[in-house]
């Protein structure tokens, strides 16, 4: 495979996605996986990055700047040929020619051709993931021109043939030494791999190729419709010199890069520089309203040119469900957070463009083809949703393309499977009351699967799994319920999810107690189902939204006060996924919003309605360190409550990057268990010299994870749902 | 007299320093020039950023080493009475005095000083209008950059700066640079590395009024 790859690298000169299957896929990932300085460095960055973005916007309102971009850009994005048509008359009047090409080769052709009418042959950029987008280089070294990237980064993976790894950062998988071979490569002299020396030498071999270009090209971080203007952030300066020194300036920018005013350019560089690298601006920002003066020019002014690429932007615009993905600024956050990307890089977890917004331009950009096994390898965490400089809600949207990849091609046969099931509640209750019956010979009596056979257990081997429970707690529910008080002050409706319903009902028998105890009622209404979060995940569109449906009926809202969930994952998709998936259901539309409105987790129900405090629980000083579950911390933004319960009932022991994934994911852990397995260890690695006894967390999955990781590295550490932590300190 | 917001000044002091930017305080614009001539003084003749000594450059890149001794400044964008006053002092110091034909420095120069026409706070963001070539180049080939900024001219946030950019960008042409630091990357290893392509320093000289 790698030696394929070679091959297709030297032909075309550039590594992208090339995998033609998940097998293919897989054996890429593992190359990755086995490099140890990639994982290093990207483990750094991501400790770091999140530091340095919390220091950089502590004086400012992240939120609200988020939202206004999101504004701007859902304001601009219905109007984008009427703002191409102001920019293109605004920049005509000051001297620029104004090109829009629909797809990739018409950017190509018009680029090719302005260089051919003006006699250029050595061409400089600087950097422009547009133009990595429909391969310039490429285009323009077939008709014979020199082509050479000056943004440092862009320098040395053009000249060993890769594609960028991250969008701001392109050459974050190398080493120094690696860029010292390279720079030896390049000048044919033996080069020392002291950083600021292999810098220095870059700023004199490319400052010879400044001097002797005839063309630039250069991206736009933002096209400004009411002026004409054209913006470019860069740190180096390259920028400056790729639109100065040449004759011929070309400026390659995506359509959705045009915004109406000189406001919404300014909104942009106060959160893009942030986003991305955690300064308040970069070095440079340079703003071109119309050509300006050029000593090298017949008539003194630059020949300048902007190509808007539209490349399926436009059709995107249009596309209710996908369109927000044109929001995005290219700060490259997505990836900079992403627990896959950084085990993985840019070169597996993306095709040109890199990260969550990467999975979803490829989609749109360069098709289903290369698009295929890279949406599938997102674990759904929603780190990237979380700083997204645009709020996009990207994982909604990678879930929507899985959906319509179904639709194309079909779906693999356990993905069927699972939708015919979740489907249909009984055979689904059946099926898993069937498991426990048959799995019996594999547990030996403990909670775990010991000795499935090898075929169930492809890359499972790194956590021990649990075994299905002999009662389900819903075939326990009769029994239970005689122990609740009848008219609480506060009405219940439990939803059990699939994972507590039928592995862990102990943990819901321990938050029925707590309940009991602070005077809840509780209803446990038999028609519900799984949550529908797995075919969701799946892209089972149907499926998904009979699931969500079913549940939607079976709790009647006019009985309960709240419907309480110990699952994040569960609450999450409830409270936030249910509205969104069932939105052609408009008959329900009432049904499903009042549905969405009463759920809650079980943290900030314990803390904020029950009122659960000291005075409930006995504080024995147990140490014990957290996991915050993603859908929990992110999906329903709980984050104080929890940490408040157990300093009540034990000293809370802090540990680094409790809200990064576990690695779980559902499905995700069975179709990528060698990043699942990764992500896990990492988690576990962490909480070693923690001190604690116990680890708490509020979610079923991340138990089943981090509970059967600690088994299989035969640790010590109890693994825990909040709700059976709390319980075991209530005061009787 | 133009207003001072001095809250604005003292922020734009306190953001200068992150993006690697020296502030000096001074009188005024003859005090600015009296200081850039200084810092061309100080410096050694091709100490910092201009190579092709020591490195092993390939043919190429050698091409553009700078030959002989002599430290050069580069002032485009002042007005006649200001670099006559500058030329004046620079060649008795023995600095090759330069106002334009940039392009004949792609090898680099020592010293640019240059005036900025408005400044941000909250970002030690300095505007230049840079219509002019020779202003540009100036500014990215110098070794050390030296921006005069009258204190007055310094805004809060960049929705202060809102006017001052409509007028520009709403006429003819226009070139805008915004200058928050002196040229960096990040690219190897996120080893921070000032000067790859542009200046290693910023020096911004405050000046009164």
């Amino acid at each position: 495979m790698l030696a394929v790859r070679q091959a297709f690298q030297r032909k075309t000169g550039i590594v992208v996605q090339t995998a033609k299957n998940m097998k293919e896929y897989h054996e890429e990932l593992k190359e990755a996986l086995d490099n140890a300085y990639l994982r290093e460095t990207l483990d750094k960055f991501a400790v770091a990055y999140k530091a340095n973005r919390a220091a950089i916007f502590a004086d400012l309102n992240e939120r609200e700047l988020i939202r206004d971009i999101a504004k701007a850009k859902d304001a601009a994005l219905p109007n984008l040929d009427a703002l191409f048509d102001r920019f293109a008359r605004e920049a005509s009047r000051r001297g620029v020619h104004v090109h829009r090409a629909a797809t990739a080769a018409d950017a190509n052709a018009i680029l090719c051709r302005i260089a051919r009418e003006n006699g250029c042959r050595k061409i400089i950029k600087s950097k422009s993931m547009t133009a990595e987008e429909i391969r310039v280089n490429r285009a323009l070294e077939e008709q014979g021109c020199e082509v050479v990237e000056t943004d440092l980064g862009e320098w040395i993976i053009q000249l060993r043939h890769e594609s960028p790894t991250h969008m701001v950062m392109p050459a974050i998988h190398l080493s120094r030494y690696q860029v010292a071979d390279t720079f030896t490569g390049a000048t044919g002299r033996r080069q020392d791999s002291d950083i600021e020396k292999l810098v220095r030498l870059a700023r004199r071999e490319l400052r010879a190729r400044f001097a002797e270009a005839d063309m630039g090209i250069s991206g736009a971080n933002f096209a400004i419709a009411d002026t004409g203007t054209i913006g470019i952030c860069t740190n180096e300066g390259n920028g400056r010199l790729t639109t100065t020194l040449p004759r011929v300036h070309v400026a390659l920018a995506g359509i959705d890069k045009l915004v109406p005013g000189i406001e919404d350019a300014l909104r942009i560089i106060r959160v893009l520089p942030r986003n991305a690298t955690a300064q308040d601006i970069t070095a440079y920002v340079s703003w071109l309203t119309g050509s300006a003066e050029c000593a090298e020019s017949r008539d003194k002014r630059k020949i300048m040119h902007v190509i808007f690429l539209d490349n399926g932007r436009s059709s995107l615009a249009k596309d209710p469900a996908c369109k927000d993905a044109l929001r995005c600024v290219r700060c490259g956050a997505c990836a900079n957070v992403c627990p896959v990307y950084r085990l993985v890089g840019g070169h597996k977890m993306g095709h040109i463009y890199i990260g969550a917004i990467g999975l979803i331009l490829t989609y749109f950009f360069h098709g289903r083809e290369k698009a295929r096994n890279l949406v599938q390898n997102c674990i759904n965490c929603g780190a990237c949703k979380d700083v997204c400089a645009a709020g996009i809600d990207l994982p909604a949207i990678i879930q929507e393309i899985r959906a319509r990849l179904v639709e194309e091609e079909g779906a693999p046969i356990e993905s069927s499977l699972l939708a015919m099931v979740l489907g249909n509640r009984k055979l689904f209750h059946t099926l898993l009351r069937f498991g426990q019956w048959a799995q019996r010979p594999v547990t030996g009596g403990t909670p775990f699967i010991r000795h499935l056979p090898s075929i169930f257990m492809q890359g499972q081997g790194f956590r021990a799994l649990p075994a299905i429970a002999s009662r389900p707690f819903r075939d326990q529910w009769e029994d239970l319920r005689v122990r609740l008080p009848k008219e609480g002050k506060i009405k219940v409706g439990l939803f059990a999810g699939c994972a507590q319903d039928f592995i862990y009902p102990e943990q819901l028998k321990a938050a029925l107690n707590i309940f009991a105890a602070k005077g809840c009622s509780v209803d446990f209404p038999m028609e519900q189902s799984c949550c529908g979060l797995p075919v969701q995940m799946m892209g089972e569109r149907k499926a998904s939204e009979k699931v969500a449906l079913r549940n939607v009926k079976a709790f009647d809202p006019a009985r309960y006060d709240y419907i309480v969930s110990l699952c994040a994952s569960c609450a999450s998709h409830m409270k936030h996924g249910y509205p969104r998936i069932l939105r052609e259901h408009a008959e329900m539309a009432a049904e499903v919003r009042r549905y969405a409105g009463l759920v809650r987790d079980f943290s900030s129900f314990a803390r904020d309605v029950l009122d659960l405090n000291e005075a409930d629980l006995r504080n024995d000083a147990e140490r014990v360190c957290y996991h915050a579950p993603c859908h929990l911390c992110r999906g329903m933004e709980v984050t104080e409550q929890p940490r408040e319960l157990m300093r009540f009932a034990g000293e809370y022991r802090q540990t680094p990057e409790e809200d990064v994934c576990c690695g779980f994911g559902g499905s995700y852990s069975m179709k990528f268990p060698e990043i699942s397995a990764r992500i896990m260890e990492k988690k576990l690695d962490g909480l070693e010299g923690s001190g604690a006894s116990v680890l708490v967390t509020d979610c079923p999955g991340c138990v089943m994870q981090l509970r059967g990781g600690e088994e299989k590295r035969g640790n010590t550490l109890k693994v825990e749902h909040m709700a059976e932590f709390l319980e075991r300190h209530m005061k009787k | 007299m133009a207003t001072i917001d001095s809250a604005a000044v003292e922020l734009f002091k306190q953001k200068a320093a992150p993006a690697s930017t020296r502030v000096i305080e001074l009188g005024d614009l003859d005090e600015a020039m009296d200081y850039a001539l200084g810092v061309c003084e100080k410096k050694e003749f091709c100490e910092l950023l201009l190579p092709g000594c020591e490195l092993p450059l390939s043919d190429k890149g050698s091409a553009h080493c700078v030959r002989g001794t002599v430290k050069t400044m580069a002032a485009p964008g002042l007005e006649d009475r200001h670099f006559a006053r500058l030329e004046k002092l620079g060649r008795e110091k023995g600095f090759s005095m330069l106002r334009q034909d940039m392009r004949g420095q792609l090898a680099g120069m020592d010293v640019a000083f240059t005036l900025a026409d408005l400044a941000i706070a909250e970002t030690a963001t300095c505007i230049l209008q840079c219509y002019s070539e020779d202003l540009r180049l100036a500014t990215m080939l110098c070794e050390v950059h030296v921006i005069a900024l009258k204190k007055s001219q310094i805004v809060k946030s960049s929705a202060d700066a809102m006017g001052f950019l409509q007028g520009i960008m709403e006429k003819g042409p226009m070139y805008t640079a915004f200058i928050s630091g002196p040229s960096r990357t990040a690219d190897i290893e996120r080893v921070l590395t000032l000067g790859v392509h542009g200046p290693l320093e910023l020096h911004i000289a405050l000046v009164e009024g």
